[in-house]
């Protein structure tokens, strides 16, 4: 590119991370931390029971109490819905609660105690009504309604709505009869995931203050500020304008802190009260009222021939959303491109539907959807196998997709690289011996994922003493992403890293980012930075070439300096020289992932039918089942992950083995257990995730097939580490004992005395 | 969540005040059962009496008839590390300490607050069944001693009364040259867990090979810590072959009573009793086998 030196010296580097310092030394501020003079303490009443008629509320007991400020319901709120999908989430429960966990009223008190006192005080009466607890029984024609008057909630026109199924959605093509027909063998299996809780360190958390003039500020942790701002002024039903959202800093969210969790009734109570409230969930809340990744029941039926090909295949996803849709229909539809695989499929017919029960509204955690259906799909693979006499890794490698072949929704594939990761995946992890010991076995398996869209903007500013601010309203979620794109910054502009200082995560000063979802920040945030670099280049070498006479063109940006035609200027100079005589050296720039063109005639309904700058992984996992105990030891777990081009060596195999302890939890262990509605564990002692025992070292190989749109051919690393440990770990368990579970998590239990207890 | 915060400097002072405050007062030792309970309002006690002041009630000592005496407020982590643990015929309990919770649990976490805990499914104790422990106590009648499976009576109810303080667990010394034990734990991870069944077994050998006492103990399938006394009488005065092992291992399975619940299908329960009683009986085998033992 224009006026860039050639050799890379920033990126592709194991840099230490911007943020880490005061991470690990403790000086970070999160969200949680955060109190400002005079803060009250916010809590939240939430319903008992899964499915009721309100016959009272009534607060007077709890308002009378000493140090008790504040008092908010739904009588107190604007009567609005508001949701990602489809706007039919109220603030407070009206009438009825639609599941145990559903906010019903909040106190704001000198205390969390008095708050939380307060909230006992309340005179709540409730009349059962008839539940329903899974979605299939929820599709039934005379299963309870969530929500009668679903035909006048708002929601994207995509969508395809009735009663209890929040979304129907389809992709299809090819001629799946004839091919079923025509197949040498069939097989149809059903797997089943359960309501697991993204696990992040730090409770949701938010600081809200009114200022005099009507604005209001929110610290908090979401992991996306703009649409946090946007909610928040419709809810509270003012100007977008008047609402700053600020994340100090955020510790993990996993795509739990993507949706309004605290924030808008801290906001609420400080409206009621005057003064700054602070609501934090405790972690009864976080396992009964936060956004676990949804429980879903999966059908698959596949077709092959005789060599093992795939002809064809047809399945349903029933994704249960839970009391409101939320992430649903879109974490249903995406079910179905990670059910095709990244295998070619010549007739397709699946279906989706995202279904409300009275259990807890779910979210989008980490990769939402593609735990549960590569569960799914690379379990069957593994049957196919088993059931032909093939080894499970050349049955892949003869229906994988190779470059240029179509995606499920008819669009080209480019940069296809799985059948690299399965090889290099399989070679490190010993596949040739798949059984090296009595009760020891290894499993396979691979996935996609796509590199979200969604717009990013930055300013980029040069200080007088040549070092750069990349002010961008993206959000640190802990990946290490905004350094990449700090890392990219000093590339550009050839600077060292330690020269760039991020700043933002504030809707009033930072330009617009879709946020930290979708492993998108690093490859979005880093183009709008290569933007704003070109357009600082040439500002840079128009100030040089006014100083010197010579040509713009003359002049490139190399170790902190603008150099060319004998002359070596500091940048600093440049930009001191700017402040004199220019405004000072200011850059502004935008990105946006454009969707690639797909084939509409094979696909229904679907709101996000076809994947960004894919990426393609695999994973290969060696492990022991005690036969006695059904415990699992996992010896040895690699990751073969196809990152386009590593920015940070380091942090992205920091993102792979967190992603592997995540889905080692999804594999094993995790599961937020209901009786009747309600939660069994909503503790940290019983709900089960991984300790450092638990999970074995990983070994990280980065495969580099570049993608044509990311920041020197990077693609999206943050979600796909956790996809493919459920499928290859239970791989492994049927390797290692002839017997295969199907559902998550794949406890003990299950192994020895099967399902169904 | 209020309570007085006592804090006497001798046990004298601290039987006074528990003489004082009877059923309203807790006596506090590393506080990580009893804080959670406290915390989550399961318990409200009006007194809080700390006992980390009063002397003499932490550390393990051999005692003159060759036992030994665990003041009860021993850390955890102090029993997983001494030396009179780490082999040998008292090995279980070190095993069992290892794999409560985790290092910060342990750290504070005492042998007295576990066994007054009296949790069914306290790791600590089947081992200490399977050593044949007593519990002292100090009141204001003064000093008895209780064996440890007559003073756990249900989940959370122990022998002791208001007005007296555990002072130590007394271990006797094994009554034959030939001794070995171990401690074996089922959980869904392998550490702060809690445990979905536990066995502890110690096996004491006569010269013709023979067993002269057989221990087996179990946690977590019913409510208390289960001494099995079918499967010892099938073992003692008997070559502990592979036959009789098994006949223990399923005499154990059968004499529990577990629950449903959200760790386990009782069904697992007794599963893994089995699975366990006979895998600790052979380790203790082993272990003699290895010279191992004491």
């Amino acid at each position: 590119m224009d006026g860039v030196a050639t050799e890379r010296r920033v990126v592709g580097r194991r840099l230490p991370r911007l943020d880490g310092a005061g991470k690990v030394t403790g000086r970070m501020v999160y969200a949680a931390d955060f109190a400002l003079p005079g803060m009250l303490h916010g809590k939240v009443l939430r319903s008992p029971l899964p499915h009721a008629r309100i016959r009272r509320l009534d607060v007077a007991a709890a308002r009378a109490m000493a140090g008790v400020r504040g008092i908010v319901t739904a009588a107190d709120v604007p009567a609005v819905r508001y949701g990602t999908a489809v706007r039919d989430t109220p603030v407070f429960a009206t009438d009825r609660v639609l599941f145990q966990g559903q906010a019903v009223a909040a106190v704001a008190a000198t205390t969390p105690e008095i708050a939380e006192a307060a909230c006992r005080a309340i005179a709540l009466e409730l009349d059962p009504l008839p539940a329903v607890f899974d979605a299939e029984a929820a599709l039934a024609p005379d299963a309870p309604l969530l929500h009668p008057d679903w035909a006048s909630y708002a929601a994207l026109p995509v969508l395809a709505r009735e009663g209890n199924i929040a979304a129907r959605a389809r992709m299809r093509h090819g001629d799946v009869e004839a091919a079923f027909a025509s197949a040498h063998r069939i097989y149809e299996h059903r797997f089943a995931t359960p309501l697991q809780h993204p696990g992040y360190t730090e409770p949701r958390a938010a600081v809200a203050a009114w200022e005099g003039d009507g604005r209001l500020t929110v610290w908090c942790n979401t992991q996306l500020p703009f649409d946090m701002q946007a909610v928040l002024a419709e809810i509270l039903d003012i100007p977008s304008g008047r609402v700053r959202v600020v994340v100090p800093g955020i510790g993990g969210g996993f795509g739990g802190k993507l949706r309004v969790g605290v924030e808008h009734y801290a906001a609420l109570l400080a409206r009621r009260t005057g003064r700054p409230v602070k609501v934090m969930t405790t972690t009864e809340e976080e396992l009964t009222a936060a956004y676990p990744r949804q429980a879903t029941t999966i059908t698959l039926r596949t077709a092959v021939d005789r060599e093992g090909r795939l002809l064809a295949r047809q399945g349903r996803v029933l994704l249960e959303c839970g009391a409101f849709a939320n992430s649903g229909p879109g974490s249903a539809a995406i079910c179905m491109q990670i059910l095709v695989g990244p295998y070619r499929t010549p007739a397709l017919d699946l279906e989706s539907l995202a279904v409300y029960t009275n259990r807890v509204a779910a979210g989008s955690f980490r990769a939402p959807a593609g735990p549960m259906a590569n569960f799914a799909v690379e379990s069957q693979m593994d049957i196919i196998a088993e059931d032909l006499g093939m080894d499970p890794l050349d049955l892949r490698l003869r229906n994988v997709v190779r470059e240029g072949d179509l995606g499920p929704a008819g669009e080209a594939l480019a940069g296809v690289s799985v059948a690299e990761c399965l090889e290099r995946a399989a070679e490190a992890i010993g596949w040739r011996e798949r059984r090296p010991a009595p009760n020891r076995g290894k499993g396979l398996a691979c996935s996609w994922w796509m590199t979200t869209g969604g717009s990013s903007g930055v300013f980029v500013r040069l200080a007088p003493d040549g070092t750069a601010t990349l002010v961008s309203g993206a959000v640190e979620i802990g990946t290490g992403a905004l350094t990449g794109a700090a890392q990219v910054l000093a590339e550009e502009l050839g600077l060292e890293l330690e020269d760039v200082r991020v700043a933002g995560a504030d809707t009033r000063d930072a330009p617009f980012d879709y946020g930290a979802q979708g492993s998108r920040t690093a490859f979005s945030v880093g183009n709008a930075a290569r933007v704003a670099a070109a357009e600082l280049r040439r500002q840079l070498c128009a100030l040089a070439a006014r100083r010197t006479g010579l040509p713009q063109e003359a002049f490139r940006l190399e170790r902190r300096a603008v150099v060319g035609g004998g002359h070596r200027i500091p940048i600093a100079d440049l930009a001191r020289e700017s402040q004199l005589s220019g405004g000072g050296l200011i850059a502004h720039g935008t990105y946006i992932n454009p969707a690639p063109p797909y084939d509409p005639t094979r696909v229904e309904n679907h709101p996000l039918p076809v994947f960004n700058a894919p990426s393609f992984h695999a994973h290969a996992v060696d492990l022991s089942v005690d036969p006695g105990t059904g415990e699992v030891t996992i010896h040895d777990y690699v990751v073969a992950q196809d990152v386009g081009f590593a920015i940070n060596p380091t942090w992205i195999e920091g993102q792979i083995e967190g992603g592997v302890a995540q889905g080692i939890g999804e594999a094993l262990s995790e599961e937020i257990v209901y009786r009747e509605g309600r939660v069994l564990n909503a503790n940290l002692t019983d709900y089960k995730m991984p300790t450092a025992q638990d999970v074995p070292r990983v070994r990280s190989i980065l495969v580099e097939c570049p993608s044509a749109a990311g920041p020197y051919g990077a693609k999206g690393v943050g979600e796909p580490p956790c996809i493919e440990p459920p499928a290859a770990i239970a791989n492994a368990i049927a390797a290692a004992t002839g017997r295969r579970v199907f559902s998550l998590p794949m406890t003990a239990e299950k192994i020895v005395l099967g399902e169904g207890g | 969540m209020s309570f007085a915060l006592h804090r006497p400097t001798s046990l004298a002072a601290a039987l006074a005040l528990a003489a004082r405050h009877g059923a309203a007062a807790r006596f506090l030792a590393g506080g990580t059962d009893l804080v959670i309970q406290i915390r989550r309002g399961r318990l409200a006690p009006a007194h809080v009496i700390d006992l980390s002041a009063v002397p003499g009630l932490a550390g393990i000592a051999g005692t003159p008839e060759g036992g030994l005496r665990i003041g009860a407020l021993t850390t955890l982590k102090a029993i997983e590390r001494h030396p009179a643990f780490a082999g040998g015929a008292r090995r279980a309990l070190a095993e069992a300490a290892r794999v409560v919770g985790g290092h910060q649990v342990r750290n504070v976490g005492t042998l007295g607050g576990n066994v007054v805990n009296a949790s069914p499914a306290a790791d600590t104790l089947p081992a200490l069944l399977a050593l044949d422990a007593e519990a002292e106590l100090v009141g204001p009648g003064g000093t008895r001693r209780v064996p440890l499976d007559a003073f756990l009576l249900g989940p959370g109810r122990t022998d002791r009364a208001p007005e007296e303080v555990l002072t130590a667990i007394r271990l006797p010394p094994p009554p034959s040259a030939a001794s070995a034990s171990a401690f074996l734990k089922a959980g869904r991870r392998k550490a702060m867990e809690i445990s979905v069944v536990c066995a502890a077994a110690r096996l004491d050998l006569g010269a013709d090979g023979r067993c002269v006492a057989a221990r087996l103990a179990l946690g977590a399938v019913a409510p208390t810590t289960l001494r099995v006394r079918a499967a010892e009488a099938l073992l003692e005065g008997h070559v502990p072959d592979a036959g009789r092992l098994a006949a223990a291992a399923a005499a154990a399975a059968a004499a529990t009573r577990p629950l449903d619940d959200v760790r386990a299908s009782a069904r697992f329960r007794r599963h893994l009793a089995g699975v366990l009683a006979g895998r600790a009986l052979a380790a203790c085998l082993g272990r003699m086998g290895n010279g191992e033992a004491a």
